[in-house]
């Protein structure tokens, strides 16, 4: 790779510079056409409201709110992340702008910048939707700081997993089903860590540790982890 | 041919030994505890295909040799077959011992992620129109799924407590009667005897038709025929 050669030989160029250059070019590109932000936010919101309208809060007794709210606050995460995170990879397939970036960076720097762009698209989705479930739901949460950490690790959970996956449907047919049905079993243990974490979270059982958060964390790392070792493998083709 | 042979004698003595050799466990209702003997080697040949798969994977990413492939596509073929057999037979038995066929218990839960795993590893096989991304995809797939695996044996079954029995029923553990554990060991040598017998068939199979599609893959495929010489 002689593009790689050239960055290493000025001493100009780290990893870290190439994933934030372009975490920061997706980032532009996002505010111009909005696409990523529009299908995931709008998927959340209007998922949030059929949920909000056909169950209220009222419709739940009080003892089975803690669990089945958050059973439903995390599908509403979950598949609204999964209807738009594919499109980090998507659109540079679309634009065949694929070579341009294998040629530009190095493989473990382009998955970083694409793995910080998702999890910006996951901080907002979180900053707006959990909020707006908490109101709409009056969803009654014991400990916000367990809450909050569960929220966010599983938020970290979730880009961890699913942005290799976008780099493989990129670069097969039938994209948006494909996304989800891969993403789905590998985040599945991540969402039941998550659902179980919020449950505690909102019924205030005392659990010294926060087991949860630690496996959704655990579960992050791993998946990076792999992800980084492996993503070299599906770029370089 | 011999093995062949073997295997089904094998098999059938255990199934003649499962209904008529063993005991039936104290605790069950009539008969149904006989399901040890088929069901437990019906998951542990699942699991056992999916790990094979995943070694056949990591040996395909490091050594681009096609019959590490057809391996690792192979058993998980093998392993989504016994994956379905084990769903059944448990799910039958979970009628007859515990009221209803599906109760989320934490290993029916692993299964079916199991299932879906490989739902998608053959989704994902067929999506992909290049043979070597194809192989490369399939095999990265197998490894991040197994990577998870482990956070579901060990987070889901802590959450909540298991339906499935343990004392009586698990080998490991004393409780056992001699009689059952020597007919369920068997049953689990013919379950895996099956297993790598059928294994063999389907790897032939494979190699048999890359050679005669020269397009897939030429190169690698002029290669082997080289070897086989």
């Amino acid at each position: 790779m002689k593009g790689g050669r050239w960055i290493t030989e000025t001493g100009s160029s780290t990893y870290l510079s190439e994933a934030v250059a372009i975490w920061f070019r997706d980032l532009r590109g996002e505010f111009r056409t909005r696409y990523a932000v529009n299908a995931i936010l709008m998927f959340a919101v209007t998922t949030l409201i059929a949920v909000s309208f056909s169950i209220g809060s009222f419709r739940i007794g009080e003892g089975e709110q803690p669990f089945l709210y958050a059973v439903l606050l995390w599908i509403i995460l979950v598949f609204s992340a999964l209807s738009g995170l594919s499109r980090s990879f998507v659109k540079e397939e679309e634009a065949s702008t694929m070579d341009v970036l294998k040629l530009s960076a190095r493989p473990q720097a382009v998955f970083l910048g694409k793995l910080f762009f998702n999890l910006t698209l996951l901080a907002a989705l979180e900053l707006i939707i959990v909020p707006s479930f908490i109101l709409l739901m009056d969803y009654k949460i014991e400990l916000p700081g367990l809450f909050v950490a569960m929220v966010v690790s599983g938020g970290v959970g979730l880009g961890g997993g699913t942005t290799i996956v976008a780099a493989m449907i990129a670069q097969a047919s039938a994209r948006g089903a494909l996304f989800s049905v891969l993403s789905f079993p590998l985040l599945l243990p991540l969402m039941i860590t998550a659902i179980k974490g919020c449950e505690k979270a909102a019924v205030g059982t005392n659990n010294s540790g926060w087991p949860e958060v630690r496996i959704a964390v655990a579960y992050s790392v791993v998946m990076i982890v792999m992800s980084l070792f492996l993503f070299p493998l599906i770029w370089e083709e | 041919m011999i093995a062949k042979v073997l295997v089904t004698v094998w098999m059938a003595i255990i199934i003649v030994a499962a209904f008529l050799y063993a005991n039936a466990a104290v605790g069950f209702p009539g008969e149904t505890s006989r399901i040890l003997f088929f069901h437990v080697p019906q998951a542990w040949v699942a699991t056992l295909s999916f790990l094979i798969s995943m070694i056949g994977s990591c040996i395909y990413l490091a050594r681009r040799n096609l019959k590490a492939d057809n391996l690792a596509l192979s058993a998980a073929e093998l392993g989504l077959l016994f994956c379905l057999l084990a769903t059944a037979s448990g799910s039958i038995f979970a009628k007859a011992a515990w009221g209803s066929f599906w109760n989320w218990d934490p290993r029916e839960t692993s299964i079916v992620i199991l299932l879906m795993i490989y739902g998608a590893y053959f989704a994902l096989r067929s999506a992909v129109g290049d043979p070597e991304k194809r192989r490369i995809f399939a095999a990265v797939y197998s490894i991040l799924a197994f990577v998870t695996v482990p956070f579901l044996v060990f987070v889901v079954p802590r959450i909540t407590a298991s339906l499935h029995p343990e004392d009586t029923m698990n080998p490991a553990r004393p409780g056992m009667d001699p009689k059952t554990l020597k007919v369920f060991l068997g049953s689990l040598l013919a379950y895996t005897g099956l297993f790598i017998w059928l294994l063999r068939l389907r790897l032939r199979l494979l190699n048999l038709e890359g050679m005669q599609e020269p397009e897939f893959g030429a190169r690698e495929n002029m290669d082997r025929v080289g070897e086989e010489q």
